[in-house]
């Protein structure tokens, strides 16, 4: 038996005798960790979900919980004696009761269990869920209901919760706040967490770990930091959309030479032979600003986004290139003006592929 | 794909509906008695002549008189539309044979309509002059004003959930209010017309009682006179299934027809609840006159014949063993209902937890026995049993066991459960479809058993549902008469056999009281379950 809390070994995703992700192996460590998965829609994520929970069976590799075996080709533990809770993405309160007792049918699970309990008083103060209490699901909003769902699971406290969206239909003014206190009571609690989402920053925010799920498989499974600085492939540079590959030639230990932006020096992660042609990822933060410059770009679209702006820069060679700048910076430019770029350009960590 | 409990009983569940209906099919390729060489020589393009034209005309005018009142209701304000919308349904607590019987008893020579022109105007010679609506133009009429309500009903349910942007689509497009009707109202609300004159259809080929009661030879009756008169079973199933051929021929024509047109209406976003037209001066009374002449044709006529007669001739009601007559009733009605229920919610969770391709086929397939007229059910047990004890049970058991189903409470019970089966599976399935699936998901994941979700959580949830599909099968059994009549225990009456025996030993008087009182209690079934069955409440 494993001794991760929880771990998925060469397991084929399947929903409706199609396969949605292959051969897929990961594994939380320890009790109370928080993991996320992050892909497209349709990608396969909640079906992940669902064959954890037991809804959905496998026909090849295994799943052990808290050193049990709870899903693999000849065993299926049903869903109902697992001790794991899925949040719907489409909430499935149940209609012909009313919010608080959906949630007291939550508490029925478990009540055996020792440790520290949630109260249902806190679990409604946590997720400001006080006013819907006594209403029944069809009278409240989407954004209520994802909630409701959400204390629903949380109040069974089951040995791993996972949560399918769970945030998709709350209110972008209160979903920082949400996940702030989702994350507090997580950890409090140590409530084993899968979350699937697709908004990254939800994701690089929750979970002590993230997972890439792209074109039926699972490309990369690291510490959020890892997952945004060091993407394991042009997939996932291409998923995370926060940079371009841009063409370079290795000049050195230490150095890159393109031909719009002369010499790139900074660290690599992965060692390349001199000489080599690769294909540099180049992130809106890789670049500074810099009026006094003589590389100079043409601004080609200006996106501000509250804390800064996000300039599209034209090379020479056509190439459009991403830049950060801080929106209480002194001179803004505007489309078709020049735009300069510090030299020489240092980049801390590059990726190469 | 697992065996639990659910499955197994599901699939028995189906398998026992389905055995007299493959009795009927089955019984196609064996030999008859020369009473079909007679037959053929005879009377059969009649019977099939006859049940063609009451078929055509019955589908005509429960159309017009069902989508007429329908539109009106739905669309238009005018004086008491609110009690209309309601009071036109009370037409489904007289059954066909009733209202013939009512037909009859007003319009004969010295009936009804003769005391009321002679207490008006004193003696003469009236009966001349007074229009006998008897023979087939009397089944047509009887058949309508007793059936419109499946196409009122469900018209009426599809014009609810039409979207004033349709209406003000139309209006737009500068479409006058005819144009309205027949290019947008009516082609939208199509499924559901036809789905009420497919009901209109099945019951009519069904009858019994009114065709018996007005000597007119359809295929039903035919099925009944091969059996009775003649002994010949196995012929007595092969007109039923032609009579079967027909049902389906109907509903294929319909399919084939529709083509690939869709009629789901997207409802989130974007629906609005439609606004009634007030309306004034003429047309108010136009639209008042008709609703209230449907109702009083429909309604209002029987009910009062029924209590005229009831009043005039008290001896009757003195004659009648009423409470063992009530008594009869309730015991089948809650019998048949409860066991129906029951069987068939655990069929519906069977077919949802294990999502089983054989199970759903078999499910299809027993449900259509209410597309099976009475009489041939009634029929093809007849047959099966006996097949079963000649064949099977003789050589097992020591006694016969037709006596155990044939003419006993059991038999009965069990051909309505045939009979009605698709109203509570069907009716239970559409509970079942408000139910997502991920509720059942949801409940499992709580640590919920597949039968403490079904108890705790499905339960309470069709609660309603449950009362409904109990008062509309309840309905149903007091109304029956042909597998009342055939398979009754001796001695066992009910209100409509009482009703049917003492019309047809030509005492419509004494038939008045039985008849009176299964109107009543009808009608109570009725108005408990109104809001459900108008749907107002989006149930």
């Amino acid at each position: 038996m494993s001794k991760n809390f929880f771990e998925i070994k060469n397991v084929d995703f399947n929903i409706s005798g199609k396969t949605k992700v292959k051969n897929v192996s990961f594994s939380i460590e320890n009790e109370g960790d928080v993991i996320c998965l992050l892909g497209p829609s349709g990608i396969g994520k909640t079906t992940i979900l669902r064959t954890i929970a037991g809804l959905e069976k496998i026909d090849k590799g295994s799943i052990e919980l808290n050193g049990k075996l709870i899903s693999s080709e000849k065993i299926n533990i049903e869903p109902e004696d697992r001790n794991v809770s899925l949040a719907f993405q489409d909430n499935s309160l149940f209609p012909h009761y009313t919010v608080e007792k959906n949630i007291l049918l939550g508490a029925e699970r478990n009540k055996e269990k020792n440790g520290k309990k949630i109260s249902l008083k806190e679990i409604v103060d946590l997720l400001d869920i006080f006013h819907i209490l006594n209403k029944y699901p069809h009278e409240i909003s989407a954004g209520e209901a994802q909630r409701a769902s959400l204390a629903r699971s949380l109040i069974t406290q089951p040995d791993l919760l996972l949560l399918d969206e769970p945030l998709s239909n709350v209110d972008q003014s209160f979903k920082e706040e949400i996940q702030v206190r989702l994350k507090k009571i997580l950890n409090q609690l140590k409530i084993t967490t899968i979350i699937v989402t697709h908004d990254s920053y939800e994701a690089f925010y929750l979970g002590s770990k993230c997972g890439i799920i792209l074109n039926q498989e699972l490309k990369q499974f690291d510490d959020p930091y890892k997952v945004y600085h060091f993407p394991n492939s042009i997939e996932v540079v291409n998923f995370l959309n926060r940079g371009i590959l841009i063409p370079a030639k290795v000049t050195g230990k230490n150095t890159l030479e393109n031909w719009d932006l002369g010499t790139i020096e900074g660290n690599f992660i992965k060692e390349y032979p001199k000489g080599s042609n690769v294909q540099l990822l180049l992130q809106p933060e890789d670049l500074e600003h810099d009026d006094k410059s003589n590389l100079k770009l043409e601004v080609v679209d200006r996106k501000f986004r509250g804390t800064n702006f996000i300039y599209t820069l034209k090379t020479p060679s056509n190439t459009l290139i991403p830049v950060f700048v801080h929106s209480h910076h002194i001179h803004q430019h505007e489309v078709d003006e020049k735009f300069g770029i510090k030299r020489p350009i240092h980049i801390d960590h590059i990726v190469c592929f | 794909m697992r065996i639990n409990f659910w499955y197994i009983s599901s699939f028995f569940i189906s398998i026992f509906v389905i055995i007299p209906i493959l009795t009927v099919f089955s019984s196609f390729f064996e030999t008859t008695s020369n009473y079909y060489q007679i037959l053929k020589d005879t009377f059969l393009l009649e019977y099939i002549f006859n049940s063609i034209v009451l078929l055509l005309c019955v589908l005509i005018l429960t159309f017009l008189i069902g989508t007429g009142s329908a539109y009106l209701v739905s669309f238009y304000e005018f004086p008491f539309s609110n009690f209309f919308k309601w009071a036109l349904i009370l037409s489904f607590a007289v059954p066909p044979y009733i209202y013939a019987y009512s037909l009859t008893a007003f319009f004969e020579n010295y009936g009804t309509a003769y005391s009321i022109l002679k207490n008006l105007f004193g003696d003469g010679n009236y009966n001349r002059h007074i229009p006998k609506f008897d023979g087939m133009i009397g089944v047509i009429l009887s058949l309508s004003f007793s059936l419109f309500a499946y196409v009122y009903i469900l018209t009426r349910a599809s014009f609810l959930y039409q979207s004033q942007n349709f209406i003000d689509l139309g209006k737009n497009l500068g479409f006058t209010k005819f144009k309205m009707l027949y290019s947008i109202i009516l082609p939208a609300a199509r499924p559901a017309i036809v789905a009420g004159l497919s009901l209109v259809a099945m019951e009519t080929l069904a009858e019994f009682g009114a065709v018996d009661f007005f000597s007119i030879n359809t295929l039903t009756t035919g099925i009944y006179n091969s059996w009775i008169t003649f002994d010949d079973l196995a012929f007595a199933n092969q007109l039923s299934f032609f009579l079967l051929l027909f049902i389906f021929a109907l509903f294929i024509l319909e399919n084939l027809s529709r083509n690939k047109a869709k009629y789901h209406f997207n409802t989130r976003g974007g629906f609005r609840q439609k606004q009634k037209l007030k309306l004034n001066g003429k047309k108010s009374l136009f639209a008042f006159l008709f609703c209230f002449l449907v109702f009083f044709l429909s309604f209002l006529f029987p009910l009062s014949q029924m209590l005229y007669w009831t009043i005039k001739f008290p001896e009757n009601l003195f004659d009648l063993q009423i409470i063992d007559l009530l008594s009869n009733t309730i015991y089948l009605v809650v019998l048949s209902s409860i066991a129906l229920i029951i069987f068939a919610l655990i069929s519906n969770y069977g077919n949802r937890v294990t999502k089983n391709k054989t199970l759903n086929i078999l499910s299809t397939l027993s449900i259509s026995g209410y597309a099976i007229p009475g009489i041939i059910l009634a029929v093809a047990f007849i047959t099966f049993i006996a097949w079963l004890d000649e064949s099977v049970v003789k050589d097992l058991l020591p006694f016969s066991i037709k006596k155990i189903f044939i003419g006993s409470i059991l038999g009965l019970v069990l051909v309505y459960f045939v009979r009605f089966y698709s109203l509570a599976f069907n009716g239970i399935k559409s509970g079942y479809e408000k139910i997502n699936i991920s509720v059942d998901e949801s409940s499992y994941l709580l640590g919920y058993s597949k039968r403490k979700t079904f108890m705790n959580i499905h339960i309470p949830f069709l609660r309603n549902s449950l009362l409904f599909i109990f008062i509309l099968i309840s309905l149903e059994i007091v109304r029956e008469l042909p597998i009342t009549l055939i398979l009754r225990p001796f001695n066992f009456e009910t209100f409509a056999t009482t009703a049917y025996i003492s019309a047809s030993e030509d005492l419509l008087e004494a038939a008045a009281v039985p008849s009176l009182f299964l109107i009543l209690i009808a009608t109570s079934f009725i108005i408990v379950t109104s809001k459900y069955i108008l749907r107002d409440n989006n149930e």
